[in-house]
């Protein structure tokens, strides 16, 4: 895989199209879901049949307000639906129902981060714009068997929102953090569910390189389906070096249609423009205009979640936090509002709850639901806290163990286990077990006389006393030996700053 | 007015093979068309909406699933099946 030269500049635009969270489909009440058996989800108006009548979705339409308010788009008094017509089997009318000239979202920005220089270290920030989104039908699935093709309708009629980037990203890199983001923040919002695997968020990617400093636009190529997002990113590595090879050897770019060879990671030509369609767009005569009134979008911007990078930037501001636990919370809201819920019964220490969340019991989560590891390969991949045993206030509880010095952080990972297995409160482990570290006060009070009073620390006390602070710590050793480790290491400080002082 | 299209390139796109007689012709027959609607582009008329079209959010369908037909109803309406599938003439839009 080549990197561009430095100075080429690529200019890349997407076209995300994602399967919205329904029950039915967007002009028909037929259900949908991936796994049916074929054409089993269809029905007389997702076939287009005479005497049927589109009648939109609800629910779909309110999700794609949802998402205009999530990347603070502006949402139009109006949208309306157009037919694209063209004629291809995975089309059962001969034209798809979309929108063209007023769609139901219009502008707004989705933030990206790109990678940092390391894992703990934060990445660039920046800001994508969106052109506008409208609120199409997906098509039906064709399989090709031998000398014929088969028809599958179960996808025909799912409610799609296009999202369509302004021309903004700058490299592979870009176009993946932007495919992230938007993924979070339509799984947050329950927009969308956006299981790639399933075929719920599928790209086209548009491609075109210019010399760096020089403001027209190349001619771009657009590569069509691609269904994950490591092939966007692969698809943009590819088509760069590309067109870089061919302006580099005197050829020109041709603006084409080209497809996406996962396995083989090449891309190749599926039509030039000589064979562009002519989708004679016209507004569809059976689905009237539709007014959105101001009291629904006030209703749904209720609906707006914190966005995840504001959520980032309060827990690092605010709360605290080391980037990389606040960057593991945020990207799964479930997760990040369980935190937050610890950190209210417990509000001294977030940094300590977040540690065990992102580390402790993310590790344990998954290994309990047998995907270990699976969690940072993907920001999509949430792991249920539904069958979580631990409770956010019992966590908080065992974080305030630890803060009040009743046991250590090395106990508090056993207790962790423990609770994990049992879903018994910390208090009631460390009892159990007799961890409860020494804060009886009287008989640690003789101990720490008895060391002070031994000869061998004389010299550290001499140089305490003279103003050495560090040298305290080594009365705290001979007084831990004592105890077997079991006393509270803040009540010994206290205890012999007392003594000492 | 200058011609606004390519014959050969529609042409292509209706997949039909023209004469050069039929190209003339329908070039000139198109121009004409052209000249009509290049005189309605004269007139200054935004992107609109057509207020009678107009429903509000009550026209809407619930998100509720409602009957289906069946793969073997689905099936049995089209020229030819398999599988639960309809079978159509090989299409590819693929590396080929």
């Amino acid at each position: 895989m080549s990197i561009p030269p430095s100075d080429w500049e690529v200019v890349i635009g997407l076209e995300v199209h994602v399967q919205l969270h329904t029950r039915a489909k967007v002009f028909a009440s037929s259900p949908w879901g991936f796994g049916k058996e074929p054409n089993e989800q269809v029905d007389p108006v997702v076939l287009g049949l005479p005497g049927t009548l589109p009648v939109v979705n609800r629910e779909a339409v309110e999700k794609s307000i949802l998402f205009g308010l999530v990347v603070g788009a502006s949402v139009p008094e109006h949208c309306s639906w157009d037919r694209k017509n063209y004629f291809y089997p995975d089309n059962p009318k001969n034209y798809q129902l979309t929108q063209k000239d007023f769609p139901v979202v219009v502008g707004g920005q989705v933030e990206i981060e790109l990678p940092g220089a390391s894992r703990n270290v934060m990445g660039e920030h920046k800001f994508i714009r969106i052109h506008h989104a409208h609120l199409e039908e997906d098509v039906g699935k064709l399989s090709h068997a031998g000398s014929g093709s088969l028809v599958d309708y179960n996808r025909a009629g799912v409610p799609l929102l296009e999202i369509v980037t302004e021309p903004d990203l700058r490299s592979s890199a870009e176009a993946e953090a932007f495919l992230r983001s938007l993924v979070a923040m339509l799984t947050q919002a329950g927009v969308a569910d956006c299981d790639m695997e399933k075929g719920q968020l599928r790209c086209d990617c548009n491609v075109s390189i210019r010399r760096r400093g020089v403001e027209k636009l190349g001619t771009r190529t657009e590569t069509k389906n691609l269904n994950s997002i490591s092939s966007v990113r692969d698809t943009v590595i590819y088509e760069t070096a590309r067109q870089i090879r061919e302006l580099e050897a005197g050829r020109s770019i041709t603006q084409e249609t080209r497809g996406w060879n996962a396995e083989l990671a090449r891309g190749y030509v599926l039509r030039d423009k000589e064979d562009a369609h002519d989708y004679r767009y016209f507004p569809d005569p059976d689905i009237p205009t539709l007014k959105i009134s101001r009291e629904t979008v006030a209703r749904l911007a209720k609906l707006v979640p914190e966005n995840l990078y504001d959520r980032q930037r309060r827990y690092v501001e605010k709360l605290g936090l080391p980037y990389t636990a606040a960057s593991v919370l945020v990207n799964d809201r479930a997760l990040a509002e369980w935190f937050e819920l610890a950190v209210a019964a417990h509000p001294a220490n977030p940094s300590g709850i977040a540690n065990l969340v992102a580390n402790d019991l993310l590790r344990d989560l998954a290994a309990s639901a047998g995907t270990a590891g699976a969690f940072d390969e993907s920001a999509s991949a949430p792991v249920s806290l539904l069958s979580c045993p631990i409770k956010p206030a019992q966590l908080a509880g065992l974080v305030k163990l630890t803060d009040d010095g009743v046991i250590s952080k090395q106990q508090a990972k056993e207790v962790f286990s423990e609770m994990f297995k049992s879903g018994q409160d910390a208090a009631v482990i460390v009892d159990a077990k007799g961890l409860r570290q020494n804060s009886d006060t009287g008989e640690l009070e003789k101990i720490v006389q008895e060391v002070i009073a031994d000869p061998a620390v004389a010299k550290s006390i001499a140089e305490y006393r003279a103003g050495n602070e560090k040298a305290i710590n080594a009365l705290k050793g001979p007084i831990m030996k004592r105890t077997q480790g079991k006393a509270n290491p803040v009540l010994i400080d206290q205890l012999l700053r007392k003594f000492l002082g | 007015m200058a011609e606004g299209f390519d014959i050969d390139h529609l042409a292509k796109l209706a997949r039909l093979s023209l004469t050069a007689e039929e190209k003339a012709l329908y070039s000139s027959q198109l121009n004409q068309i052209l000249g009509h609607f290049q005189a309605l582009a004269e007139a200054d008329l935004p992107a609109t909406i057509d207020d009678a079209r107009v429903v509000n959010e009550a026209a809407l369908r619930s998100d509720e699933p409602g009957p289906v037909l069946g793969a073997e109803a689905v099936t049995r309406i089209a020229p030819a099946s398999r599988d639960g599938q309809i079978s159509v003439p090989r299409v590819v839009d693929d590396e080929s």
